[in-house]
C-alpha cells in the first residue's frame, strides 16, 4: 500500500460526506411536529444548548438508556464518528445524550429495538470475539461493525430482531443526527457537529457581504441554533411521530 | 439421460463463452493451498463472522512462467442474483508473492504487508474494500471459491474496481488460475 493511494475507504470519510447533507435534514428526520410556539419543558430542555467550548463536568444522567446500553452505544457512537485530526466525534457531539431524549420522544417507538439491538449485539461480541465490544481491540470493533453492518451477525444465534443490518442502518442514522442535527435536540453539543462540517449556522437574512464571506469559505459560524432566532417559533418533538421500527 | 448430456454440455459451453478468460489459450492451473483451510471441508470460524472474519491465509505455486502480476477473488456461486456474491478481491499482487498471510487490513490506516507492496483490495459484494467471510443462511453449506489468477504484465489497475470489473480489466491477460473451494454451514 502506498501513501498516496489509499485503497480503503475510512469509515469517517463515508459519514463525513453523509452528515453535510445529512445535518439540514436532521432536524426533520426527528419528526419535528408543527405545534407553534410551545417551548419544551425544564425536563425535556437538552443539556447541549452550553457556550462554545464549555465542557460537562461529570457523568451523563441518561433518561432512557441504562448505564451499559449507553456505555456500548458511545462505543458503538465512537467508532463511527471518532475524535481525530479533525476535531471531535460523536461521542463529544453528544449523540448517545441525543438518541437517549429522543427514545423518550420522537424515536420512542424505537425504544425496544435499542434494548433487544444493544442486547443481541454484546451477545454477538462475545460469542464471536470472545469478549464485550469495549474490551475489544481497535481492529476487532470495526470488524465487529462490518458484520452487523452486512447483516453477517444476523444469523449468528445472538437475537437480533430481524437483519442486524437494519439495527446498524438505525443506529448510525441517530448517530448521524445526534452530531450533526440541531443542538436544540441534545446533539451537536457546542455545535462540534456543525464545526466540523464546516456549517456556519442558520442565518434568517443573508446580506451581499456574508453571501461573499460564505462563498470565499469565510463566513464564520455563528453558533446559534435555528431556535434562538425570534422568528423561528420553538416547537417540540412530539411523542406521537411514528418511526419505522426495526425488525425487517 | 443423453439430452441431459446434452443440455449439460451446452451449458458448459455457454458458462466457457461467457467467461471473459475463454478468448486466450486454456490457462494453467495453479496449486492453491492455505494451512487453515481445504476445499470440501468446513472453513474453522475464525475465518468467518462467527469468529474474527478473518482473512485466511493462502499459498500458490506452480505459476506459469512469465506471471508477472497475481489477483485474487473469493466467491459465493450460490449466492447474488446473478451469483457469485463476492466476499473479497485482491489485484495488484506482486508477482514475487507466493502467497497471502492472514488477516489483512480492514482499517484504511493499516498499510498491507511489504510483500504485498502495490496489491489493492476491491470491492466487495457489499461495495467494501476488504474480506467479509461467509455466514450462509444457517442449515445451508455454502461452498466458497478461493481463486488465484496469474496475469501476464502488471495491470495497473486503480483502486475500487468490483468483480466484473476486474475480470474485465484481466482479459487476455490470465496465465493461469487455480481454486481452494472450503464449505461453511452455520448451524
Amino acid at each position: 500500500m502506498t501513501d498516496e493511494q489509499p485503497r480503503t475507504i475510512s469509515r469517517r470519510a463515508l459519514l463525513r460526506g453523509a452528515g453535510a447533507a445529512g445535518a439540514a435534514a436532521a432536524a426533520s428526520a426527528v419528526g419535528v411536529s408543527a405545534e407553534p410556539a410551545v417551548a419544551p419543558s425544564p425536563a425535556a430542555a437538552p443539556p447541549a444548548m452550553q457556550p462554545a467550548g464549555a465542557t460537562a463536568p461529570g457523568r451523563v444522567v441518561y433518561e432512557q438508556l441504562s448505564a451499559d446500553e449507553a456505555d456500548l452505544l458511545e462505543a458503538i457512537a465512537d467508532q463511527l464518528i471518532p475524535e481525530d485530526e479533525h476535531g471531535p466525534g460523536a461521542v463529544a457531539a453528544g449523540a448517545v445524550v441525543y438518541i437517549d431524549r429522543a427514545l423518550g420522544g420522537a424515536l420512542s417507538g424505537s425504544r425496544e429495538a435499542y434494548r433487544g439491538g444493544l442486547a443481541a449485539f454484546e451477545r454477538y461480541c462475545r460469542s464471536s470475539r470472545g469478549a464485550r465490544f469495549r474490551e475489544l481491540p481497535h481492529v476487532d470493533q470495526v470488524s465487529v461493525l462490518i458484520d452487523v453492518e452486512t447483516g453477517a451477525a444476523t444469523g449468528a444465534r445472538t437475537g437480533f430482531a430481524g437483519s442486524s443490518g437494519a439495527f446498524f442502518g438505525m443506529v448510525r442514522s441517530h448517530v448521524l443526527q445526534g452530531t450533526f442535527g440541531d443542538p436544540y435536540y441534545g446533539g451537536n453539543q457546542n455545535f462540534v457537529g456543525w464545526d466540523l462540517i464546516k456549517y456556519p449556522g442558520v442565518r434568517t437574512a443573508v446580506s451581499p457581504g456574508l453571501q461573499t464571506a460564505l462563498e470565499a469559505g469565510e463566513l464564520e459560524p455563528n453558533h446559534r441554533s435555528a431556535y434562538d432566532a425570534d422568528n423561528f417559533e420553538k416547537a417540540v418533538v412530539s411523542r406521537a411521530t411514528k418511526e419505522t421500527h426495526h425488525g425487517d | 439421460m443423453r439430452a441431459l448430456h446434452g443440455l449439460l454440455c451446452l451449458g458448459l459451453g455457454l458458462s466457457l463463452s461467457a467467461d471473459p478468460t475463454s478468448a486466450q489459450p486454456a490457462p494453467r492451473s495453479i496449486l492453491v493451498e492455505s494451512p487453515v483451510l481445504t476445499s470440501g471441508d468446513a472453513m474453522p470460524r475464525v475465518y468467518t463472522p462467527d469468529g474474527q472474519n478473518l482473512s485466511p491465509p493462502l499459498t500458490w505455486s506452480n505459476l506459469p512462467d512469465g506471471t508477472r502480476e497475481i489477483a485474487v477473488l473469493c466467491s459465493d456461486f450460490g449466492a447474488g442474483n446473478p451469483p457469485p456474491w463476492v466476499h473479497w478481491i485482491i489485484y495488484g499482487i506482486p508477482a514475487t508473492a507466493n502467497g497471502l498471510p492472514a488477516g489483512l487490513p480492514i482499517l484504511a490506516e493499516t498499510a498491507m504487508p511489504p510483500e504485498l507492496s502495490g496489491a489493492i483490495q476491491g470491492l466487495n459484494g457489499w461495495r467494501r474494500p476488504y474480506y467479509r467471510g461467509p455466514a450462509p443462511p444457517a442449515g445451508t453449506p455454502h461452498i466458497y471459491h478461493f481463486t488465484v489468477y496469474a496475469l501476464d504484465q502488471p495491470l495497473g489497475l486503480e483502486s475500487g474496481l468490483d468483480r466484473d470489473e476486474l475480470l474485465q480489466a484481466m482479459e487476455g491477460h490470465i496465465l493461469g488460475q487455480g481454486d481452494l473451494v472450503p464449505v461453511y454451514t452455520r448451524f
